[in-house]
């Protein structure tokens, strides 16, 4: 196309050295010869302009820093499980009762009521609100939940991850990791309880229940804004009964 | 990059139950397959919950691993790559019905669809518009096709060759230095008014 002189390259050429140009492999007259065609010619001029551009702001972008809780969370999720066997199905909900034991082994003093009250097939409660429910009888019983550094698990949090769709409410409760958080959690309860332990401070509690009480914000879209009402009020009628349950027992 | 033999001695520890060797495993490349989810799929709930499902199946997987067929990041590449189209199908749907809402992710360089750099006039400080140039650059890669994206991803945020590419993409590598190209050409045009501002 551009047939400067009879040294030039055509079209065709100039596509097959492209990725070496692009890659930086090309030099000398063929890199000359390269850049010529590029100028002249009204197709490819622009097409490798494009493709540079592409190319050079899709290596500006950086690498991202990781959540710093997410090597735990897998080697959590993984520790259950037995290397190269074959994936079976119903995994999750097979491990789920399994942990809930050896939980209710570990915070059986404090919160058997609570487990007693989860298994209940008429509260048919699910592993999550279950979670729900532990965490929020823990903030009952004093716990300073903002000590958790390494997961956000402040009653704003949750309520925020809480107040998702329910398909993705679902998909989050049966995420293993929560069992890794529970631990974290039930940790600091023991933490919390064995020594010393201070009085919970009232202003704090005041925090704690304000933020379990009040509506939670329109954080984001409205997209799903007609399902906040629902969610919540279910919530909160559930979380009365636990916290209730556990208050009188603990 | 990675060494053949420390790996494949890890993976052997691995396999007969060495869960330190496990870990040393989930240490070397959880932060590179968390990049790719993230890039991927866009928000950084969706690559933590990813990241984490590629580990899960890795380590029931681990056996299947032939070092004489790939090197392991290439065979850890392609169960990520495999995990993401899954995902990408099954969240499809959402995305069609609300796609402005993609969720505010807690790095630095992403924000909202309805912030797009289009709509921006340009940052006078250098440093603010080497951000927002890479906000926008991130969710341009959301608007492009995942044949595109994916492609573009493995080749300039990855490093990878074309060879590997082929492998994880189990296509020619002549598909893949097109599908390459397209992308970058395409990601171009989306931020045509950004690239001229910066280059
Ligand atoms: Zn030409």
């Amino acid at each position: 196309m551009s047939g400067e002189t009879n040294k030039a390259i055509e079209c065709s050429e100039f596509d097959r050295l492209l990725m070496e140009a692009l890659d930086g492999a090309l030099s000398g007259d063929k890199l000359k010869r390269f850049h010529a065609h590029a100028r002249a010619c009204s197709a490819c001029g622009p097409l490798f302009a494009e493709i540079d551009a592409g190319r050079r702001l899709l290596r500006s972008l950086n690498e991202v820093e990781p959540p710093a809780h997410l090597v735990n969370n897998i080697l959590a999720a993984t520790a259950g499980l037995d290397t190269a066997r074959l994936e079976l199905p119903g995994r999750t909900v097979a491990l789920q009762p399994a942990w809930l034991d050896r939980l209710e082994n570990w915070v059986a003093p404090v919160l058997a009521p609570v487990f007693a009250l989860v298994r209940q097939p008429r509260f048919a409660m699910s592993f999550g609100m279950a979670f729900f429910s532990l965490s929020m009888a823990l903030n009952l019983a004093g716990v300073r939940l903002g000590d958790v550094h390494h997961v956000d698990l402040r009653p704003s949090a949750l309520v925020r991850q809480y107040h998702m769709t329910a398909g993705r409410v679902v998909k989050y409760y049966e995420n293993i990791r929560f069992v890794y958080e529970i631990e974290s959690r039930v940790r600091d309860l023991k933490r919390a309880t064995t020594p010393a332990e201070p009085a919970p401070r009232p202003e704090h509690q005041r925090k704690d229940n304000n933020t379990s009480q009040h509506e939670p914000k329109p954080e984001r879209n409205s997209s799903w804004g007609d399902n906040q009402p629902m969610l919540a009020s279910g919530r909160q009628d559930r979380l009365v009964t636990i916290a209730c349950a556990s208050r009188r027992l603990v | 990059m990675e060494d053949v033999q420390v790996v494949a001695a890890l993976i052997r520890r691995c396999i007969a139950g060495d869960a330190a060797a496990w870990e040393e495993i989930v240490r070397r490349y959880h932060r590179r397959i968390y990049n790719l989810c993230y890039r991927f799929a866009g928000s950084g709930e969706d690559a933590q919950d990813l990241t984490q499902e590629v580990f899960i199946k890795m380590y029931k997987t681990l056996n299947t691993y032939d070092d004489e067929r790939a090197a392991f990041m290439t065979w850890i590449t392609s169960i990520t790559r495999n995990l993401l189209v899954d995902h990408f199908r099954k969240t499809k749907h959402d995305r069609m019905t609300d796609s402005l809402d993609v969720p505010v992710s807690e790095h630095e360089d992403a924000m909202p669809l309805s912030h797009r750099m289009e709509d921006h006039s340009p940052a006078p400080d250098a440093r603010l518009q080497s951000r927002e140039t890479g906000e926008s650059v991130h969710h341009a890669l959301q608007k492009l096709s995942p044949e595109l994206r994916e492609a573009v991803i493995l080749r300039d945020l990855q490093d990878m060759d074309y060879r590997e590419i082929a492998t994880v993409l189990r296509v020619p590598e002549g598909t893949v230095k097109s599908r390459i190209n397209r992308g970058r050409a395409e990601l171009a045009r989306l931020l045509e008014r950004t690239y001229k501002q910066v280059m």
